[in-house]
Formats: C-alpha cells, sequence, structure tokens
C-alpha cells in the first residue's frame, strides 16, 4: 500500500486557553480521506484533539470543517485533492458557529433555525409504505398511507440536506447576521412549504422567510450552493421563496 | 425554551424596492446622463444651459423622479450594510429613523435647490 | 460551556475577507463598493449643484475645473463604478426573481467583460472632447 506522510496544521482550542494552531505529521495509506487523517492525529499524536465524525459517507453531516479555508466534508474528501504534496493541509472550523473546542462547534442555533421549519424525520417515501415490505421489489404495489401506532408523528425530512452546516460557514450573511436564518434554514423551510397543502402551515412557513433576517437579507454571494456538498442549492430555494413571496404580495395588492 | 427562530417576524418590502428603484435608475440615469453629457454642447451646460434644462416640465418631472429613487436606493443600501452590524431592536428601528430623516431630508434639499434655480 | 466566538475581523467587516471565495462573493463585494463610492458622490454631487444658487460665475467657473484632465479622470472611475453597480445590479434583480440563477457565474464575468469595454469607449470620449 502506498503509504504518505501528510502535514497537517490543526486549530486548536481548549476554553481558558489562546487558540492557535497545532503541526502534525501523519502516515496513512494514499487512498485515505481527509477524516482517516485527522483520526490518525488522534489515535497516534493527541487525544486531546476535539473533533467530530460519524458515518464517513456523507450522509450524517457530523465532520464538516474548512480545509484549506473552503468548507468540505472531510470524510468524502481525499487527502491527494487537498494536498500538494509538499505544504501544510490547514485545517479550521466552521466559520459562523461558536467553537467549542479544535473543530467542533456549537450547532444548537443551527439546529433552532432547522426546526422553525418544523421538518421531522424519515423521508416522506417511507411513511406511505408498509414497514417490511421492499417495495421497490414489489412492482404493483400501490403507495399508501400506513397507519402508525400512536404517538409515533409522521416525519418527513429534508431529504438531500444533511444538515452538515457547510452552507451556514460559507455564507457571508451568516457571518454579519445572527439572527440570519441562512441558507439552510430558509432551504428547509422552502422544502417544508413545497411538502404541504395546509393553507395556515403554508402562512406561516412564508412568514417566516419574510421579514427582515429571512429571504431578504441574502446578499445574493451564492457560496451556500457553491460549497453544498448534497446539491441542495440553497440559494435556488431562497430566489424561490422571494418570487413567491412577491407574488402573493402583487396579488394581495390587487385584492385577490 | 422558545425557538425564536420559529416567531414569524415582520414582513419586510426593503429589498423590493431597492430592485424597483434600481431599475428605474438604470432608465432615469441612463436618461439624466445622455441629456447631460451627450445633448448638451461639450459635455457640460453652463449657468444659463442648466436653467434652461430644468425649465423644460418634461425635464423637470423625470430629475424629480430621479432624485426621489436615487435617494431611496442609496439609503436602503446604506440600511442594508448597517443590518449587517448586528444591530440590536432598538437600534434597527432607531436606523430607520435616522435614514428616513436623512432621505426626507437630501430630496428637500434637491427640490429646494431646484426651485431656487428655476424660479 | 463555555464556547469562544472566533474571529479576527469585526462583525461590520467580515464581507471584505474574499479569501478563497468565489465568482458569487466577488459580485457582492464589488456591489457593496461601488454602492458605498456611489453614495459619497451622490452627496458630493448635491452639494455642488448648491454653486447654481451663488449665481453664474460660480457655476461657470466650477465647469472650466470639471472639464481639467484630473477631474476627467475621476470621471473614469465614477463611470466604472456606475457601470459595475448598475449591470451588477441588474444581475442581482434578476436572479433575486429566480431567474439565471444556474448562469450566475456566466453573467458576472460577461457583466465585468461589458463594464470594461464600455469603459475603455467612454474613457476615449472623454478624453476626446
Amino acid at each position: 500500500m502506498n503509504m504518505l506522510k501528510v502535514p497537517l496544521q490543526i486549530f486548536r482550542y481548549k476554553p481558558g486557553q489562546t487558540p492557535g494552531y497545532d503541526t502534525f505529521t501523519v502516515e496513512i495509506p494514499a487512498t485515505a480521506h481527509v477524516i482517516d487523517a485527522i483520526d490518525a492525529v488522534w489515535t497516534s499524536h493527541d487525544h486531546s484533539l476535539a473533533f467530530r465524525r460519524a458515518c464517513h459517507h456523507s450522509s450524517c453531516g457530523s465532520c464538516a470543517i474548512r480545509i484549506n479555508g473552503l468548507e468540505k466534508l472531510p470524510c468524502v474528501t481525499r487527502v491527494t485533492d487537498v494536498w500538494d504534496g509538499r505544504s501544510q493541509v490547514r485545517l479550521d472550523p466552521l466559520r459562523n458557529f461558536p467553537i467549542v473546542s479544535d473543530l467542533v462547534v456549537d450547532r444548537a442555533d443551527f439546529f433552532r433555525r432547522m426546526s422553525a421549519a418544523d421538518m421531522a424525520m424519515i423521508c416522506e417515501a417511507e411513511a406511505f409504505l408498509p414497514f417490511t415490505v421492499d417495495t421497490f421489489a414489489v412492482a404493483d404495489l400501490e403507495p399508501k398511507l400506513v397507519e402508525l401506532p400512536e404517538n409515533f408523528s409522521r416525519f418527513t425530512r429534508f431529504e438531500k440536506c444533511i444538515e452538515c452546516g457547510i452552507c451556514m460557514s460559507a455564507c457571508p450573511t451568516m457571518a454579519a447576521d445572527e439572527k440570519f436564518l441562512g441558507p439552510a434554514g430558509l432551504a428547509a423551510i422552502h422544502q417544508a412549504r413545497k411538502k404541504t397543502l395546509d393553507p395556515v402551515k403554508v402562512e406561516h412557513l412564508l412568514g417566516l422567510a419574510d421579514g427582515e433576517h429571512g429571504v431578504w437579507r441574502c446578499h445574493s454571494a451564492f457560496e451556500c450552493t457553491e460549497a453544498c456538498p448534497q446539491a441542495v442549492d440553497p440559494a435556488g430555494k431562497i430566489m424561490a421563496l422571494r418570487r413567491e413571496l412577491i407574488a402573493r404580495r402583487f396579488l394581495k395588492m390587487l385584492g385577490k | 425554551m422558545e425557538n425564536p427562530f420559529a416567531e414569524e417576524p415582520k414582513p419586510t418590502s426593503a429589498w423590493l424596492w431597492q430592485v424597483l428603484t434600481g431599475v428605474g435608475l438604470v432608465i432615469l440615469l441612463g436618461l439624466h446622463f445622455i441629456a447631460n453629457h451627450f445633448v448638451a454642447k461639450g459635455g457640460l451646460r453652463d449657468f444659463e444651459e442648466v436653467v434652461a434644462y430644468l425649465r423644460n416640465p418634461v425635464i423637470l418631472c423625470l430629475e424629480v423622479l430621479f432624485l426621489l429613487c436615487v435617494t431611496v436606493h442609496a439609503l436602503l443600501g446604506v440600511r442594508a450594510i448597517f443590518l449587517d452590524f448586528g444591530l440590536s431592536e432598538p437600534a434597527e428601528r432607531r436606523l430607520d429613523q435616522v435614514l428616513k430623516a436623512v432621505g426626507f431630508l437630501t430630496v428637500g434639499y434637491g427640490l429646494a435647490v431646484t426651485w431656487m434655480v428655476i424660479r | 460551556m463555555s464556547t469562544l466566538n472566533y474571529r479576527k475581523l469585526s462583525r461590520s467587516s467580515r464581507w471584505l475577507d474574499v479569501r478563497r471565495r468565489r465568482l458569487g462573493m466577488w459580485a457582492y463585494v464589488l456591489n457593496r463598493i461601488t454602492g458605498l463610492g456611489l453614495v459619497v458622490y451622490l452627496y458630493l454631487h448635491l452639494v455642488v449643484l448648491s454653486l447654481l444658487l451663488r449665481g453664474p460665475a460660480a457655476w461657470d467657473s466650477f465647469v472650466a475645473v470639471a472639464r481639467s484632465p484630473y477631474v476627467l479622470a475621476l470621471d473614469v472611475i465614477l463611470l466604472a463604478g456606475i457601470l459595475i453597480h448598475g449591470l451588477n445590479g441588474l444581475r442581482i434583480a434578476l436572479t433575486g426573481f429566480g431567474i439565471g440563477v444556474g448562469a450566475q457565474k456566466a453573467l458576472f464575468v460577461v457583466i465585468m467583460v461589458i463594464s470594461a469595454v464600455a469603459l475603455w469607449v467612454a474613457a476615449l470620449k472623454i478624453f476626446r472632447v
């Protein structure tokens, strides 16, 4: 196996200490991803390194950080894609989140923003299917609403978005305005609005987006769409919400 | 704990007005530019030419509209920059009051100067 | 839990950090800078117009100064600001309504090219007059 000796420059912070960078050189396979390099630092060099990781395949969104200044998911970013063979690979936590320690950021307010859209946990398609059936194998199965057990709310989630927070880090308005709902929050509102037919809920969702710190605070930098690892296109969703809000305002003016 | 992001805020039309005045300015500034630097001999009007120019009622209307559009657009833009400073709610309201006052003063000043010139 | 809000730049100037940013961000920063420049120019222009109240002598002598090459050079810079801000503003208006969001980078490039060409032509005309 081809092994590489990769120098990493990692942001370090522990409460009560001055923030700074530590350098580590790790020996990892040439096919390794950046998260493997971080693992190697923790395993062989410094057990005090704080970082998040879980699924290792861009489904959970836990590991999001900045690699050489750009927001990425290190679990699907190969070391060879970000290392020129000589310079240090710089790892920083996400921007626009309070830093807990090293590469770990506080996501509480981020999850509050996602909760504002009031979307839930499983794919809507799954709620229409009997639990135990592999429906893709049963071609003539009619999708029908399944009776769910009591106290089991029907949950539908924002299917593409893995809530990694990368768009929030890339967004210059998030850097400026703490009250901004952010690309993820607004894209979630757009998705929830698309998925509901309840007019009261639609009004509420559009109302959330219509404020000074909603869709109108976006400055069209499009960094969110550029950085998103899941092709959610939050910028496009923000613009779609704007169009709907203006159309409604226009129709209201005409008395409809 | 209440989720502050789940409370419906006041709706705002600021961005819409920014776009509308912006598009208006592309036209009005274009006309202003052509009238003052292409139509005018030598690209600039001397005193007599300015007075004659402003005494034309069509021109006067367009220039007043231009003044209104540019003031609204400029101050909405300045407001947008200040809103990125992380202001508190009372500070945001004070900002709006100050900018409204500046807007009225600007337009008032422009109208006053115009009136005194064409009299 | 004590967290660190680690920023070298104050909240009001973070938008100026363009390191590793892409075209969309550059467009936003340029629009803001040109916008600020144009606001300054607007109020300068309005103040200068008060010279009209001092009569023909005051105004005409200002016009003579306005023809000097230094002022004309500033006019070219002003025009650059107007072109970039105006054309980019139209791009923001379009994409803000969801039109051409996928082409936002290409639109920015086209706008900068048009601005450069128009500015060059205008500079030639301004200095030949």
